[in-house]
Formats: C-alpha cells, structure tokens, sequence
C-alpha cells in the first residue's frame, strides 16, 4: 500500500484548515475551558498553522497583528524571578498599573510560565513583533530560576511541575536569545540522560516510559545544545536504537504512535516524524503513508484531528500540518492537488517556519552584543 | 455539573466580605474562552483571595469548587496546597510524618483526590498534588494499592504509571530522584514508612497486568524499571540469576503472543543492559522467523527456548528483525548476506511499512562489509 497511495489524495483545503484556526483565535467554547492555563500555547498553534499554510497576511489584516501583539505584550511580566509570559490573563485581576510601560509585577500566582514563554516568543516573531520590549537579562534570570538542582526546570519558579518539555523550552528560549547564560547545560543533559530508557524513547521524568513527544524535545533539546558546545551527547549505537524505536512508532494506519502497542495519533507525526528528522533519518520516513494517515485525520469542515472521525483542535491541527511540512507527500496528477500540499519548510529544533526563525534570529538576540 | 441548589460565591451570604476581582482580558484578546457564569463567579473570588493572601478552611471549598471546573488551573492547586498547609501547621513549619496520615484534614484531601483522579485522569495536576500530599504523609503502600485500581479504569495511562515508579523510587530507598524535595534536615526523627520491602509485590503486580493483557507496554517497561532500572534489591543481588530469570520470562511471553513489540523491546532492552550478544538467544529467536508449517511439534519443553505457541502468526517480522541483527553481527560475508536476505523479506512482504528502512540497512550492511573488505 505504501508504493502509490498518493493518488488517492484529494485535494487539502487550506481555507476550511486556515478557517479554523482563526475561528479558535477568536475564541473557545466553555467546554475547553481546560486550556485557561495554557492559552498562549494554543494562540501558538493557531497562528503556527496559519503560518505553515503561508496565508497569516491575507487572512489576518494589519490591524489585527497588532491588536495580537499588544495582547501577547500584556501577557509579559517582570518580576523577582525575572520576566516572561503568563498563560494568559487567569490569574490576573483588572488592576490599573497594568500598562505596557511598565510590566506588571506578579505574585507567586501569576508568575511567568517557561512553556508560554517559548510559545509567546514563536508567536510573536510569526506576527513579525521587533521585540523592543523583550526584558532579554530578565528572561535570562528567571530561566536561571526555574533550573532546578537536579538539572531539569520546572514550568513555573518554586513548582515540583518538570518534565523534558520545560527542558526543551529552557534551551529553545537560549538558543533564540543566542544566551545561554541562563541555563546549566551539562547538568540539564545529565537529567535528560536519565530520562533514557532501555527502548531508545525517552519519558516525560527519570524512569518514565518512552514516550514520542517526550522523546522528541529531548532529541531537540540535544540538537540545541550541540549547536552551541559542538559536542555529540549521543554515541552512534544510541542514536540507531532511538532511530529504529521511532520508525517501529509508525504503525500500519501509516500514522505514528506515542508508545509501543498505542494507537497511532496525528501529532505523534509530528514528535516522532521530527525527532527522526533531527537524527538525519528522515529519508527512512514512510512519508506516503503518513500523509495518507493524516488526511484521513482531516475534518471535513476543517482543523485537523488525533485519529480519523475524532474532533479536530489547534494542537493536532498545527502539528499536523509540522508533519507534512517536512514529509510531504509525492502527490504527481500535475495538476493543482499537489499543490495545495505543500507548507512553508520547518526548523525542526525550534518547531517553526524557517522564514520565522530567520525573523527571530534577526530580531531576538541582544543586539548590542552581536552587531 | 452543579447541583441546581449550588449558589454562585457571588450569592453566598459567608462571602459577602470579599469583593470579587475580574479577569483583566484586555481589547482583542487572542483565543478568549467563552466561560461559564460559574467558572467566572469562582475565578473572581479567587483572584481576590489571592490577593489579600487569605488562606482559611473557605479557600479549600473555593479552590475545590474551581479545581472541578477545570482540573488543570496550576494557580488553584498552588494555592489550595498553601492553605492546605498553613491549615495543617498553623504554628510551625511543615515537617513530614506518618502521624499525619490520621488527622481528619488530611484523610479528607486524600478522600478529594483519590476522587478527582479517577474523574481527572489525565490531567497532570490531579497527580502532582498527590505527590505533595504523599511526600508529607509518607504512606505509600496505601498508594500502590490506589494505584492499582486506578490502572483498572485506563491500564495504560502515562500519569498513573509515573506515579508508581515515583512512589517506588522515592520511598522505596534506591535512587529516589522522583522530583519532590521535602525537608531532609531532620529525617532522623520521622518515622518513615520507607523500605525495599515496598518493592516486595512489583513482580506480581506486572505479572498480573500482562495477564489482562500482554501487549501492555507500560507494565513491560515498568518491569524493566523494578529489575534493571532503578538500584539492586535483597534477594536480587545475583544478577546472573536474575538475567536468567528475566529472559525466560521474556521468552515465555513472546511464545504466548509472538507478535509483541513490548516483549521483543524487553529482551533487546534485557541483553543490551547486561552486554549480551544479542547470538546468544538466536537458537530462541529462529523458529519465529520460520513460516507456520515448517515447525516441527515435538513434546520437549525446553524452557530456555519455548516454541512458538499452536496457532501463532508466523513468521513474526521481530523475529525476522531480530535474527537479520544477528546474522550481521557476525560481520561476515556469509552473515551479511543472510541478514540482507531477511530485510528482502520485510522489505517487500512482512513489513512493508518500513520499506526504506530495510533497504537502507541492506546498503549500510553492503557498505561496510566493502569497507572492511577494502580494508583487509
Ligand atoms: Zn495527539
């Protein structure tokens, strides 16, 4: 099956997926109300889709960047832990100090958050922000802050909250930043090494089971740090064990899954499809299959879901579309179908469209230091 | 959700005292969420309590209240532990003890949570505020035994099973590092319930879990974790004895269900750990690797290599897998010719899906044969 599903692909509607992004930027039903302490995350997605698909301008007029720049702005604060991103306004009470001037002090409650602040800086340089008002020394501080003494970093200052994505997001924020003042690579990688298990995965903490998502911001969060220490963290024989791990993920629906024995779920596409990309196997890839998988995950009025006939949401839509973007499918009836499957390209150590890590390169290190 | 006789805060006469503070959302907000009266009405009380730093029995109802509405707003858990604690020790600071597992505040907390995990399930924070609440208590045998009918509702769910390995790693004396720091000052004077013995029952337990089902990767690598992962036990010192024991284990399961990645990843998993050629279990290995008719039946129980099992699916790609590891291994022209045979055969009937991955391993083994050749 794998040898010319490509036929069978129909066209990929990229307004009713562009569609649901914005419907979702432009609000939730109560029933997600579970996002409240995750929304920039989910702001990222949407906004990562509606980069991936190439149309942010169109769609989205001038006016109403800004409007999405000033709040993500509002979502800044600075304070004794240093500066960053909050969620999102849920803990934040009207108050009138709150201006753009001046951030506004936070209380142990409303600090900023290490996993929105990698989100915030990803949407703000995909609205193309010149991140004037970026407190660079205090994001360096409170990244120092959320470092904790057995290496990994907690999601927010003083919490027990740590698992290998905040790790991710530590590195991801220095390697932007082109400052890794804030962090304690050697020790962070020492946590990470115990997050290694014997099937070539890696799990959310020390002894956890090997999980695709997990696995991948490890994968990157090495990738990350290599690209400043210029030392390989895993020898030939680990990568190859993590390597087959991962392509044994891809199951017989062409879609991956996060564990051995699970389900295949589209955003896996992404964790494992990217981590395999990083460790430079991702000619190895079925990628037919997979996007033959990930075309059955599409709703038909648009968004894109975990499994075929489940709801669609941001998450799996945006990763989804990661997916495709650095697996795309070989689609040859010459005619206008392929291209409606193509996506801007991806960097896949930041998770981001190379135009927008371009920006950030440009945009998000002190200047002073590096003009 | 709400019973129809549940008051919003903003109508209860014991809150009339606290003046509710609204969400500060700004113009044009990026995926506002359209919340309920309900949720609003709790979250503005507790944005005011927050701020006047009130931490009485009330903050437990409103915190719980918010919690059951959306069970992962970090900020109400953070707090309703900071009350939690402030209630619990009103004139000292917090110190673990096993005492604490008989006061009323603390039964009733547990009572909350063993509640909002199983309706929570998948939320990270109904777990981590467990933890909390555990490290001081120091009663985990009573959270094996949670556990274990937790993992009845969902046997494969990531939190439950961390939860376990945490528990087992930082009360069970080896290792620790499961992520809670509780005061270790004065440890000498608590009375932990804290021993290798709490490791006694994990064998049976995985044992119990394979039996519902075999194919359960969770309970195979939680395996992994109590024998090889996580220190050396009483009773487990002789480790020649206990690689023996693990791969019979592991063989018997692969001959009940061969097509098993779990068993297969446990025993390349067992034989790299111990620096074991992966040859040494081929004699195991090939009979899977042979189609369903070609098995001879013979009454031998041999227990270091079990058959495959009447009516198995044969040949099994792991154990083509496994073997085509094998044959390489021995860098030989004659091994690599074997070993390119079998990814033929995945690569074009057993496992088709990895087809570039079969070809790639037959010219990576061409190539380094030629190499070695060139060498010579
Ligand atoms: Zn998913």
């Amino acid at each position: 099956m794998s040898d010319q599903p490509s036929t069978l692909l129909s066209a990929f509607s990229r307004k009713a997926h562009a569609a649901h992004c914005k419907l979702c930027l432009s609000g939730l039903p109560a029933s997600q109300i579970d996002v409240d302490g995750s929304r920039l995350a989910l702001a990222f997605y949407c906004l990562g889709g509606l980069d991936l698909l190439g149309v942010l301008e169109e769609e989205i007029s001038p006016r109403n960047r800004e409007e999405w720049r000033t709040w993500l702005w509002t979502q800044h604060a600075k304070g004794k832990y240093g500066s960053g991103f909050r969620p999102g306004p849920f803990m934040t009470g009207r108050d009138p100090r709150i201006s753009l001037q001046d951030p506004a002090d936070y209380t142990n409650y409303d600090t900023p958050h290490l996993i929105m602040t990698y989100t915030a800086l990803l949407s703000l340089a995909i609205l193309r922000d010149d991140f004037s008002k970026l407190d660079r020394k205090g994001i360096i501080a409170f990244l120092r802050c959320c470092q904790r003494q057995d290496g990994s970093f907690s999601t927010v200052p003083g919490s027990n909250e740590n698992d290998l994505r905040t790790l991710y997001c530590a590195f991801a924020i220095s390697n932007m930043l082109d400052d890794w003042s804030g962090v304690d690579i050697p020790q962070a990688v020492a946590f990470l090494a115990t997050c290694r298990t014997y099937e070539g995965g890696y799990g959310q903490s020390t002894f956890c089971e090997g999980q695709g998502g997990t696995t991948y911001t490890a994968i990157a969060a090495l990738g990350l740090a290599s690209a400043v220490t210029k030392k390989e963290y895993l020898t030939r024989s680990e990568k190859q064990v993590t390597i087959e791990w991962l392509l044994r993920n891809q199951d017989d629906s062409g879609g991956f899954r996060g564990r051995t024995g699970k389900e295949a779920d589209a955003c896996y596409c992404f964790w494992c499809g990217g981590s395999l990309k990083i460790l430079g196997a991702e000619s190895l890839v079925n990628s037919e299959a997979l996007a033959t998988y990930l075309s059955r995950c599409r709703f038909k009025y648009g968004g894109i879901a975990k499994a075929p006939g489940e709801s669609p949401d941001p998450y799996h839509t945006y990763l989804s579309l990661a997916a495709l973007s650095m697996y795309p499918p070989q689609v040859h009836d010459g005619n206008s179908t392929s291209e409606t499957w193509k996506f801007g390209v991806l960097d896949p150590l930041l998770n981001a469209r190379e135009e927008t890590v371009a920006w950030i390169r440009s945009h998000v290190p002190d200047r002073k230091v590096h003009s | 959700m709400f019973d129809d006789d549940e008051l919003l805060f903003s109508e209860r006469p014991e809150w009339s005292d606290v003046t509710p503070l609204e969400q500060y959302e700004n113009l044009n907000p990026l995926a506002p969420i359209f919340y309920t009266d309900e949720y609003k009405d709790a979250t503005n009380y507790l944005r005011a309590i927050v701020k006047s730093g009130e931490k009485t029995k009330r903050v437990l109802e409103l915190t719980e209240n918010i919690i059951k509405q959306n069970p992962a707003h970090y900020s109400a858990w953070q707090y309703r532990y900071e009350t939690f604690i402030t209630l619990l020790f009103p004139s000292s600071p917090p110190k673990p003890s096993k005492a604490l597992a008989t006061n009323p505040m603390v039964i009733a907390e547990l009572a909350l949570m063993d509640e909002l995990a199983v309706r929570f399930l998948k939320t990270y924070q109904v777990w981590h505020h467990r933890r909390l609440l555990v490290a001081l208590t120091r009663q985990p045998r009573r959270e094996l035994g949670f556990i274990k009918k937790s993992l009845e509702a969902d046997a494969k769910n990531y939190h439950t099973w961390s939860y376990r390995q945490w528990t087992l790693a930082f009360f069970g004396g080896a290792g620790g590092g499961g992520g809670v720091a509780v005061e270790s000052s004065d440890e000498n004077d608590i009375d932990f319930e804290v021993g290798e013995d709490l490791w006694a029952g994990e064998l049976d337990f995985v044992d119990a879990m394979l039996a519902q089902d075999i194919r359960n990767n969770s309970a195979w690598h939680h395996r992994f974790f109590v024998v090889w992962g996580c220190g050396v036990r009483e009773g487990e010192l002789d480790r020649e004895r206990i690689s023996k024991r693990e791969l019979i284990f592991v063989k018997q399961h692969i001959s009940f269900a061969p097509n098993n990645p779990s068993a297969w990843n446990y025993l390349r998993g067992i034989l790299r750990h111990t620096s074991t050629p992966f040859s040494s279990v081929a004699a195991f290995a090939e009979p899977y690797t042979s189609s369903k008719e070609s098995i001879s039946r013979d009454n031998i129980v041999d227990l270091d290599n079990p058959r495959p099992g009447e009516g198995a699916e044969l040949p099994c790609s792991e154990a083509l897998e496994f073997m085509a590891d094998v044959h390489e291994a021995k860098t030989t022209e004659e091994g690599v010719n074997s070993a390119v045979e079998i990814w033929k055969n995945l690569a074009t009937e057993h496992d088709t899906m990895r087809k570039k991955y079969w070809e790639h391993r037959i010219r990576s083994a061409h190539r380094s044969l030629n190499t070695a050749t060139n060498a010579a």
